[in-house]
């Protein structure tokens, strides 16, 4: 990510709305400026950083644009990696060794018959190396001599713009106390992502989708805290997983030191992210799962249609995504399945919370019976408990299925 | 399901997946209790944990929240029904306990450790410490003790910390009194201390942060401290450094401080010290205590000439800069602000960039001139059997230096370990010279030198220098020195013009 001072130049503000000056991606002047900086970083592919640093500085030259060519110019160091090289003798212990003959000079004195020479050459002589590498290892451990080794992705100049301006509009949230979002269909790598990144969330469904707010846990205590504005911008490209979505973010504008309001949406700008979506199934026990029942029960065999994690079942400070949801072909009737396995017990811990919050009639629990979760903590559960042994038998999980169908949408009943 | 990959336990560290092999397939069989299932099979278990969701509160990113408490009570204050849980602040975990017991609530939130430490440093306390000392237990282990500057309030902390002895965090305002407490615990226990800033991340039962950095480190781990210290308490109402103390359930807390604000600095904050550290437990006066010494040392200036070559260089680039400063009367119109407002134009205006350009690179020609390198060396030699401290301003002169005579170099670089052993090694005279960077701040773990020398600088170094003047120390008879190089005709004059001024204004 940006530091701030390289966001901060490119913030503008209007009223209480805060904006963000990105680069136009077919601007042939910032396409020509991303190909040479990726040509010059290429360049330095096993050279230090400080040569690197050096080569940046002569490129940006008097340019006053030089705050863009050092954001483009972090956007590629951030995805590259810069090592140490690799010593025969670790940095600091020939430092203490050849540290207790200085001040040591290059000519000889009266006092000082020993110039640097001699020092650097013994010192090689009883570690059994050569003197360059003495020179090399003294201050092999500084990043400023850690060497370009891999050079990242392969950048396009398009491609460096793009993600330049994701990092822009990330920047902007460091400076955010809370962020509301929106989100509209393809929205399940959001949940994930909120919890990775620790962010305190709260949601309301509407809709076909959800209002989430986004702050920390010391939020409600402290007027607009910023502590929270590196997690809400790390969070950002997961948003853009989804397929429709909003979000307003309340800022303290580092310019103005007034609360103002900045916005995004999925069609305000060209704005890709480089978050991969997740795979369909989280483990061999669903995939297993859902294989199964279109073996068995899938297209026209049965009257049931089985779908992944369509549902979210909202418990305000939490969610609960059921793996599978059962839907009746014919009368629409719903069953949830979550999936129980091999899991730590906090997991399980918290597992159980939600299904007691979620007070959800048509779930039904396949609990893996070798898991440490004892059945009294699931009896007064709204739903049915199905246990398996090593994994979840069809036959007996449709029967349940009808049984509690039959239930839970028997009119008598409602 | 996607989420469990993703869990959090109440720390908010992330759990891992267990593996696929349960680890407790081993446990005895027991029955499945009758009629609660329709199924008939048979759970493998060790323990039942969650036979039912017993009331709790945990500690979360700096928050106390209670879990399963029952609708019909409300908890009292200062907990907050937000987000249908009830939450407070960390600080008041100390102030909860009597709730915490009468109803009965699980209390999850301390994870801190006994230390088992074994104090080294064998000096004996002052009355007045062991006074301090007393007041600070006789008010429950919270409030802030207020010393005179070289009381001794790091020893103070130090005999805390052993009296105490569970794990605990020191807070320090800058990075150099973060390694300077580093290396003093480090003395005092002869123990491993964990390090929290920018640069180095290592927690450890006994560990030292800034109060930049303490507000993460609280968010994270503050329920692994039982007793949180404040260097400098005065900093505390500050908006942004005041967080970690709100945010710690530490239920011992020291403050320490010799200039504890009034209650009018304390109004522009959010909070007031004793809301979050507790009362002042007990204060010393200077009068009360011997008056400091001020060292005996000697100011030479040494005046040295660019070389030819240098000097056509400094005075092309001289002429770029100080002609846009004058055409635009930056100094006149923007006062102490003028190089803020030189930065901000040299975005927009390429003048103003070239007059910035040329101005970094007189700086940079300034810190490595060859005078500079040659007047070092000659006095380096004259004092071939003192210790010398090398100061200078920028990173790249430091290693320079450190590579051609092969001295020790501490820079923001240099991790606390390290420093801690070059301090040290020149302390017994192991190594004759350090040259570094950065204020070696407050004079305790400072090793005292008889010659400092300075090379160039800013005005802004007023501090060091006067920070200096505590390290020299006349030795017997012969008289510590302070040179200044700096070069003739150049910017260096008039930074140590006013440089000395300032000086003499503080004495």
């Amino acid at each position: 990510m940006l530091t701030a001072d390289l966001v901060r130049p490119r913030l503008r503000q209007r009223g209480s709305e805060l904006y963000i000056d990105m680069l136009n991606t077919s601007d042939p002047y910032w396409l020509q400026t991303a190909t040479e900086l990726i040509a010059l970083f290429q360049r330095h592919i096993d050279q230090t950083q400080a040569t690197w640093d050096k080569a940046l500085e002569a490129y940006e030259g008097e340019r006053i644009d030089y705050f863009t060519i050092r954001g483009l110019a972090k956007v590629l160091t951030d995805a590259a990696t810069f090592a140490p090289l690799a010593t025969s003798l670790p940095a600091p212990q020939l430092r203490e060794r050849l540290f207790a003959h200085g001040p040591i000079f290059a000519s000889p004195h009266l006092f000082h018959p020993q110039i640097r020479d001699d020092v650097i050459r013994s010192a090689a002589n009883e570690l059994g190396i050569p003197p360059e590498q003495i020179e090399e290892t003294l201050f092999a451990d500084r990043p400023a001599t850690y060497l370009l080794t891999d050079a990242g992705p392969e950048w396009t100049p398009e491609s460096l713009v793009a993600r330049y301006n994701l990092e822009l509009a990330r920047g902007v949230l460091y400076w955010a106390n809370i962020v509301q979002i929106e989100v509209h269909g393809g929205y399940k790598d959001v949940w994930k992502y909120l919890k990775f990144f620790k962010l305190m969330f709260w949601v309301r469904s509407q809709h076909d989708g959800y209002i989430i707010d986004l702050d920390g846990p010391i939020s409600p205590f402290v007027s607009a805290t910023m502590r929270y504005g590196r997690q809400f911008a790390a969070f950002l490209p997961a948003l853009l997983l989804c397929e429709q979505w909003r979000m307003v973010a309340s800022i303290r504008s580092p310019q103005s030191q007034t609360l103002c309001t900045y916005r995004l949406d999925h069609t305000s700008s060209s704005l890709e992210t480089h978050f991969r979506p997740s795979g369909p199934f989280d483990s061999r026990l669903e995939a297993d799962f859902a294989c199964e029942f279109e073996e068995k029960f899938g297209s026209k065999r049965g009257k049931w249609v089985l779908t992944r994690e369509d549902e979210v079942l909202v418990l305000g400070d939490t969610v609960m995504i059921p793996d599978f949801a059962l839907t009746h072909k014919d009368n629409g009737q719903r069953i949830l399945i979550e999936l129980v396995g091999f899991w730590h017990p906090d997991y399980l811990r918290r597992k159980v919370e939600k299904v007691r919050a979620a007070q959800c009639r048509n779930l039904l629990l396949l609990v893996y019976e070798g898991v440490n979760l004892a059945a009294e903590a699931l009896q007064d559960v709204p739903g049915e408990v199905l246990y398996f042994k090593n994994k979840p038998v069809l036959k007996e999980v449709m029967a349940v299925v009808e049984k509690m169908a039959s239930r839970v949408y028997d009119p008598s009943l409602q | 399901m996607l989420l469990k990959q993703h869990e959090e336990n109440d720390n908010g560290k992330q759990v891992r997946e267990a593996s696929s092999v349960p680890a407790f397939a081993s446990g005895k069989v027991q029955g499945h209790p009758q009629g609660q299932c329709h199924y008939p099979v048979a759970i493998r278990t060790n323990i039942c944990y969650y036979t039912h969701m017993s009331k709790r509160v945990s500690f979360q990113g700096g928050t106390l929240v209670l879990y399963n408490i029952d609708g019909e009570t409300s908890p009292p204050r200062p907990f907050r029904l937000v987000k249908e849980r009830w939450r407070c602040e960390g600080y008041h975990y100390g102030s909860i306990q009597p709730y915490l017991q009468e109803e009965d609530i699980h209390d999850a939130v301390p994870r801190w450790k006994a230390l088992n430490l074994t104090m080294q440093d064998t000096r004996e306390a002052h009355d007045y410490q062991l006074e301090a000392l007393v007041a600070w237990n006789d008010a429950g282990c919270c409030g802030s003790i207020v010393l005179p500057t070289g009381a001794g309030k790091t020893f103070l902390a130090i005999q805390a910390i052993q009296q105490v002895n569970r794990s605990t965090v020191v807070v320090a305002p800058t990075i150099d009194l973060l390694h300077q407490w580093y290396a003093r615990l480090v003395n005092a226990f002869a123990c491993e201390v964990g390090v929290y800033y920018g640069g180095e991340k290592k927690i450890l039962p006994l560990t030292v942060t800034t109060y930049h950095s303490a507000g993460d480190l609280m968010a994270d781990y503050g329920n692994t401290f039982k007793l949180i210290i404040f260097d400098e308490v005065h900093h505390l109402p500050a908006p942004s450094w005041g967080e970690a103390a709100l945010m710690s359930p530490a239920p011992m807390r020291l403050g320490l401080t010799a200039t504890y604000p009034e209650a009018h600095e304390q109004s522009n904050g959010r909070w007031r010290v004793e809301d979050l550290i507790g009362p002042i437990v007990y204060t010393k006066r200077i009068e009360d205590l011997v008056g400091q010494q001020l060292a005996n040392y000697r100011t030479q200036r040494i005046r040295i000439d660019l070389s030819p070559e240098e000097r056509a260089r400094y005075d092309s680039d001289h002429a770029i800069y100080i002609e846009f400063v004058r055409s635009r009367q930056l100094q006149r119109r923007y006062g102490p602000g003028w190089l803020m407002e030189l930065m901000r134009l040299s975005a927009l205006d390429p003048q103003a960039r070239r007059a910035f350009l040329a101005r970094q690179r007189l700086l940079r020609l300034l810190a490595s001139c060859e005078g500079k390198y040659t007047t070092l060396e000659a006095l380096l030699q004259e004092h071939d059997t003192e210790q010398v401290l090398i100061f200078t301003e920028h990173n790249a002169t430091v290693y320079d230096i450190a590579r051609r005579h092969l001295v020790p170099a501490i820079t923001h670089e240099t991790h606390a370990a390290e420093r801690k052993q070059i301090l040290e090694s020149f302390r017994t005279g192991h190594y004759r010279a350090i040259v570094t960077s950065r204020v070696l701040n407050e004079g305790v773990d400072v090793p005292e030198a008889k010659v400092a020398i300075v090379l160039g600088g800013t005005s802004g170094a007023r501090e060091y220098i006067q920070r200096l003047g505590r390290v020299l120390r006349k030795v017997e008879n012969k008289q510590a020195f302070l040179y200044e190089v700096i070069a003739r005709k150049t910017l260096d004059e008039g930074k140590a013009q006013r440089r000395r001024r300032n000086i003499q204004k503080a004495d």
